[in-house]
């Protein structure tokens, strides 16, 4: 790793940052730049969604990708985003102190120490990290190489590589970044998904920072840094976090919306699923989750702006699918219901969800966190969180008995129900401290 | 004193459901002061681990337990062009070779490794594993690893 390769992929971050912030500031989320600032991460989030479905778009219809071509991208992105915000009518004000001196300023500031310490360490273990994962050698970074390389879709290695109906959001990221270092070096493209990780700790703060005491805030978010199977696994080459935060945000940013109807959240969420529906095969099934859960869970009259976003979604699929199509590549849903296998799919994914090792206590005290607020909380919000989580776990349970070739197994070389698993504790974490001050303020009333 | 106050908490309104946040809470500040030295002491350990890693073992990374030697994929880098293509042939493992090194992984591993090279059956490079070369007449071995039964094969022009 060489300064230049460094410095180049850290401006490329903050080009997506800013993009997404540009973004935010055409939906009108910003109003101050303290907010800007909170939303930081969010706009992080927004910015890699937005970009990885303009360039899947775009390289479907064939247009050279390189480095040229995703600064006239970014930028273009940038622009509407400001122009739109200016039309809209849009002003940054300085607003009041990001976080005002109250004894909640301790708690938070440990949390962002304790947050910053343990990326910190990341980041050493990350420069140097060498490409272990199967999955990442065998077809996510040989795409990235492929579009970095051949400046495009190319055939040979989209169609022969294995799970060639992955849409290619991933290694588009990863050939960004490849530009951005100066070369396809895999050693170095491990910062990239630290970045993420970054984004994704920073984009759920500061999205609950004014739904949830940071005593409740940041506990959950630590935890779920450090569990296991979790904290291992953040910054392997492979889409399975990207998907989990694209998702996870997103279902968040619904929730608030539940609360708030501001559309801002609504046009994000769609953003960052829009996103996740060209990450992974499995981001359809969780996209088509986080909208079912928060139709249950809206009043019938958001649910047209609720459709428009389910649309566009559904809509930001059809390039790659056709390009799919055209090449002969099935979508690669499971292709059967054997029920006999419904009974150990359930009881895997139970075992799985609710392990100690691997996630510590956060499945447990999701589900006590649930509950309390289906009793003494906000119903609607529980609603929505425990019908989300139901589906995502209906979903897992789906693909081991809709997949005959997948054994009933936690082993991750025979089933990926332990990766799938991610999204539901990701989604534990940042609903925890939403649903438990539900809970605290309702009491208190 | 601490009985009253306790007292007075339980019977105040919501005074369950406030109990079950803290409970809540507790359970997982509980949690994270047990893993997060470990998690930290871990990041740490790979950070210097990976420092410690020669170039080639990190240019390597998933290879090193795939292929059964290392001069191979870095032997191909510099025989084959660029723009060329290549074929993977793989013959019955030897004694020693990973469990992994079968032709669905390597084939996959070296695609990824030596990219922009493309695999082509018909290509003029074959990276042989072991293999049939009666398979392949008039090609001739650039580099070999005769223990490991390992060799780049050029095709005849």
């Amino acid at each position: 790793m060489t300064v230049r390769a460094l410095a180049g992929v850290t401006a490329l971050n903050v080009a997506y940052a800013a993009v997404g912030l540009a973004l935010l500031f055409g939906f009108g989320a910003l109003g101050t730049r303290r907010a800007a600032l909170r939303l930081a991460g969010l706009g992080y989030l927004v910015g890699i969604a937005a970009f990885g479905v303009v360039w899947t778009t775009l390289l479907v219809v064939g247009v050279p990708f390189g480095a040229g071509a995703i600064a006239v991208s970014l930028l273009a992105l940038g622009l509407a985003g400001v122009a739109a915000g200016r039309v809209r009518g849009e002003r940054l004000e300085r607003g009041p102190p990001l976080v005002p001196a109250t004894p909640s300023l301790l708690v938070t500031a440990a949390g962002v120490a304790l947050a910053g310490l343990f990326l910190e360490a990341l980041f050493r273990a990350a420069r140097l990290l060498s490409l272990q994962e199967y999955d990442a050698w065998a077809f996510w970074v040989p795409k990235g190489k492929a579009i970095f390389f051949f400046h495009g879709l190319d055939e040979h290695v989209f169609t022969t590589t294995p799970n060639a109906s992955y849409p290619p959001l991933q290694p588009i990221l990863d050939a960004a970044a490849f530009h951005a270092i100066g070369g396809a070096d895999a050693t170095t493209l491990h910062l990239q998904f630290w970045f993420l990780v970054v984004a994704a700790i920073f984009a759920s703060a500061g999205l609950l920072y004014e739904h949830a005491p940071a005593w409740l805030l940041w506990p959950p978010l630590l935890l779920v840094l450090v569990v296991p199977r979790f904290g291992e696994r953040l910054l392997a080459p492979q889409a399975d976090v990207l998907l989990d935060v694209l998702v996870v945000v997103a279902a968040l940013l619904l929730a608030l919306w539940l609360r708030d109807a501001a559309g801002w959240r609504l046009a994000a969420s769609a953003v960052l699923l829009a996103g996740a529906v060209n990450t992974k095969r499995e981001g359809i099934v969780f996209a088509a989750g986080v909208f079912a859960a928060a139709f249950v869970a809206s009043r019938p009259r958001r649910w047209p702006s609720l459709a428009a976003a389910s649309l566009a979604v559904g809509l930001s699929i059809l390039p790659w699918r056709i390009w799919a199509e055209r090449h002969g590549i099935s979508a690669g849903a499971p292709s059967s219901f054997d029920s006999s296998r419904l009974g150990g799919a359930l009881r895997l994914s139970f075992e799985v969800l609710y392990s100690n090792a691997r996630w510590s206590v956060l499945p447990v005290i999701a589900t006590i966190a649930l509950c309390a607020a289906a009793a003494w909380g906000e119903r609607r919000l529980a609603a929505y969180v425990g019908l989300l989580g139901l589906l995502l776990f209906a979903g897992g349970v789906w693909s081991t008995v809709g997949f005959p070739d997948l054994a009933i197994t936690a082993d991750e070389s025979g089933n990926p129900i332990v990766r799938y698993t991610g999204s539901l504790i990701l989604l534990a974490a940042v609903t925890t401290p939403l649903l438990l001050s539900s809970v605290w303020r309702k009491s208190r009333q | 004193m601490i009985d009253d106050a306790v007292g007075r908490f339980l019977a105040s309104p919501g005074a369950v459901g406030r109990l079950v946040v803290l409970f809540c809470v507790g359970v997982i500040v509980v949690a994270l002061a047990w893993l997060y030295p470990h998690s930290f002491a871990q990041a740490n350990r790979t950070a210097r681990a990976n420092a410690r890693l020669d170039w080639v073992d990190r240019e390597l990374g998933g290879g090193n337990s795939v292929l059964p030697a290392q001069g191979i994929a870095v032997e191909a880098r510099g025989w084959i062009p660029e723009r060329g293509t290549f074929a993977v042939a793989v013959g019955e493992p030897r004694p020693g070779w990973s469990e992994l090194a079968i032709p669905a992984s390597l084939e996959n591993y070296m695609r990824y490794y030596l990219l922009p090279r493309k695999i082509d059956p018909d290509a003029p490079w074959i990276l042989c594993f072991a293999c049939d070369r009666s398979a392949y007449p008039g090609a001739r071995a650039v580099w070999e690893d005769p223990e490991q039964g390992l060799a780049i094969l050029r095709r005849g022009q």
